[in-house]
């Protein structure tokens, strides 16, 4: 009885010191929330987003913020020690506290597919949108799957990329037509994105010929993957196709430069990595395509401004997440002066039908929406990894040479 | 690749896993052979291991595997990296015992267990807090030399991962049977008390086990380096399980008996991935291991019966 009064009251008082900082804080900033994965095996890549997602609202606020308000972004880590790369319980957990300050309106990130796949159940139920830059798993704008990335029936999950429905079966296109690979082998390192990804691209080699000689699942945290290669080497296949991201794909990548030398290789956007490049390093990763779920960017005049800013203030070139990361920023932003604009009254709802009715130019085009939140353009490009003695070798905007757009299904 | 080849190959790379296994294996069973604990800090001591031994190619202007060096430069180079790292990690495991779990000693039940779980936590903290998450590139100097028996590859780094490990166990054997230190740590592991009594620095003993457990594990996380050409902090974890389930499947207190289980769990690992399927492999390394000790609780080589009271 002593224990719970004492609970009613610090719960009251708790209560009232939180509500007055809402109240003062509630007419001088709105807080955007950004989980990535800034521990781990994808914390290099999780940065490149995160600093576009920062350009864009440094930038909102020297131009004066929202009506006003000001910009901020509340920034949380979504990798773990345990994990070593993102852990989607953890992304859960941030996006729930991010749920709980009523002051966050939408949600900038995640990197990952597996993340995306905690997320959205969470955020539906608050009606609060987010907008990612770089997951690409279908499933979670897929209607078959809305009862559960949807449970409130309204699309959160807002993208500034396409899906694996393109990506991975794109790929299969340019192993068959382009690279003319007669054979192949896939991996996938057992992630919600990899396994998507792979199942994609094996549904479309099957369909157009490309014989599929086998499957199997590669576990992360294992080093060796020595025996798996040689199981693979005996049937002699002339392609092999890795779905999954860089903790498996630098492991495999390393030790397949040995016991397959003279295969065709590729991956997703998963591989399409500076960890990929510095973690596996040349002679190894040489040869390696990866596509990106999107149009290749950091060679757009447009976005050549931009670039700029971004050396300047981090002294390292951005990549093209880089870019759809700050584009889907900016698409938050306008959907927010929009509302706030618009003189409705500027909730989470609000922002979510904003976001939905999106039609922005930014930095990749114009940025719109179906009405599942998936982007309208479904452009997939190819990089290969390509040594580039002109640069220094870790250099991934001069490392991963761009190849063209992938053949369209 | 007739089938043939395929199994082969697939020995060779089993006993490269194993001989890495089984000189990890004996760090486990040697501490356990002395003061009867399973010391879980040994995982992360040979994680930090490879991290000290890339630390210092690194230092000595290797990057990636872009600079190659040759005949006695390359033995040299070698040679004083692994000494440096067993040496370093060597010394780690000393301070551990000092620090950790000396003042924990005749403490009854499992604290001294549950410190070495809390002390590899450090170890992974540290180094994942100081080095970063990613997947760092091992520097190798090795040319990538490999000799082909048909459709058999046989490399140059196998060959020399088998050399050093032989050379290690070959030399521990020596140590533990023909020094006088040696003797004195087979006297402490069959009754403590009574090689006090006989005059026996039983401190000294358990620091010099630590020592040379540890620094085997040091040799076996830079070989582990050279082999992959890869490091990360997570190494510790699935290397340490698979070579602790080595020790006690070989009997655990059982020198020899580490070395055949490491090399065992390095077979059946390539060998059940081939004929089974590669995702399979924990099930069936660990289904091996309860059906041992089913039928041999004290493990292939270990002796039955209790040696202490």
């Amino acid at each position: 009885m002593r224990l719970s009064k004492f609970a009613a009251v610090s719960a009251v008082a708790l209560a009232a010191v939180a509500g007055a900082s809402w109240a003062s804080a509630d007419d001088k900033t709105i807080k955007l929330g950004i989980t990535l994965p800034i521990t781990g095996a994808d914390a290099a890549d999780a940065l490149l987003i995160q600093h576009g997602f920062e350009i864009a609202i440094q930038e909102a606020n020297a131009a004066g913020g929202i009506k006003g308000m000001k910009l901020e972004a509340v920034i949380k880590d979504s990798g773990t020690a345990t994990a070593g790369q993102y852990d989607p319980a953890q992304a859960a957990t941030n996006t729930k506290a991010l749920v709980g300050d009523p002051d966050v309106m939408a949600v900038l990130g995640p990197e990952m597919s597996g993340e995306g796949k905690a997320m959205a159940p969470i955020l539906s139920e608050a009606d609060m949108a987010l907008i990612t830059p770089s997951a690409t798993n279908p499933d979670l704008t897929d209607p078959a799957h809305a009862a559960q990335y949807m449970p409130k029936g309204r699309p959160v999950f807002f993208r500034t990329v396409t899906t694996d429905a393109f990506q991975g079966p794109n790929m299969a296109n340019f192993f068959k037509e382009t690279i003319k690979a007669t054979n192949v082998y896939i991996l996938d390192d057992a992630g919600a994105y990899g396994v998507g990804i792979s199942d994609a691209f094996q549904k479309q080699a099957e369909k157009i010929g490309l014989k599929v000689l086998g499957r199997d699942q590669l576990d992360p945290k294992e080093a060796d993957y020595t025996t798996v290669l040689t199981k693979i080497k005996a049937l002699n296949p002339d392609s092999i196709y890795f779905g999954g991201v860089n903790q498996a794909g630098v492991k495999l990548a390393k030790q397949m430069a040995e016991i397959l030398p003279n295969v065709k290789k590729g991956g997703g956007d998963g591989i399409y990595s500076a960890e990929f490049l510095t973690g596996v390093g040349f002679p190894a990763v040489e040869g390696w395509y990866c596509t990106n779920a999107g149009p290749h960017l950091t060679d757009d005049p447009a976005a050549q401004k931009y670039v700029e800013t971004y050396k300047a203030q981090f002294k390292t070139a951005p990549n093209d997440y880089s870019i759809t990361a700050y584009d889907g920023a900016l698409v938050v932003i306008d959907a927010l002066k929009r509302v706030a604009e618009g003189g409705k009254g500027l909730t989470r709802s609000n922002v979510r039908d904003a976001i939905q009715a999106s039609n922005l130019k930014t930095l990749q085009g114009v940025v719109s929406f179906d009405k599942m939140g998936d982007i309208n353009d479904r452009t997939v490009s190819v990089f290969q990894f390509h040594k580039n003695d002109k640069f220094p070798l870790d250099d991934s905007g001069h490392q991963i040479a761009y190849i063209g757009v992938a053949p369209q299904s | 690749m007739s089938f043939q080849d395929v199994l082969i190959q697939q020995v060779i790379n089993g006993l490269s896993i194993g001989a890495m296994y089984a000189l990890l294996a004996l760090g486990f069973t040697m501490v356990y052979g002395i003061i009867e604990l399973i010391n879980f800090s040994h995982f992360n001591i040979f994680m930090v291991g490879t991290f000290i031994s890339m630390l210092l190619l690194q230092a000595m202007g290797f990057n990636g595997q872009s600079t190659l060096l040759y005949g006695l430069p390359l033995i040299g180079v070698l040679t004083f990296a692994l000494l440096a790292t067993m040496l370093a990690t060597g010394l780690l495991g000393v301070v551990i015992e000092r620090l950790a779990l000396r003042p924990l000693r005749g403490v009854p039940g499992t604290a001294p267990m549950i410190t070495t779980i809390g002390v590899s936590y450090i170890l992974y903290n540290i180094v994942l807090l100081t080095q970063g998450g990613t997947a760092k590139n091992f520097p190798n100097p090795m040319p990538p030399y490999h000799w082909d028996f048909g459709n058999v590859t046989l490399k140059l780094r196998e060959v020399l991962l088998w050399g050093i490990a032989l050379v290690l166990m070959i030399g521990l054997q020596l140590f533990v049977h023909r020094t006088k230190l040696g003797k004195a740590m087979q006297a402490t592991a069959q009754d403590q008390e009574a090689a006090r009594m006989v005059g026996v620095d039983v401190d000294r003993v358990i620091v010099t086990t630590f020592f040379v457990g540890s620094s085997l594990a040091g040799a076996a996380g830079f070989i582990f380096g050279l082999y992959y050409n890869y490091a990360n902090y997570q190494i510790g974890y699935t290397a340490g399980l698979r070579a602790f389930t080595a020790a006690v499947l070989g009997g655990i207190g059982s020198i020899p008996g580490a070395m055949l289980g490491g090399v065992l769990i390095g077979l059946i690992e390539s060998i059940g991935g081939q004929l089974i399927a590669v995702r399979w492999t924990d099930v069936i390394i660990f289904s091996l291991l309860v059906l041992v000790l089913v039928f041999r609780p004290s493990g292939l080589l270990g002796t039955a019966g209790p040696t202490k009271s």
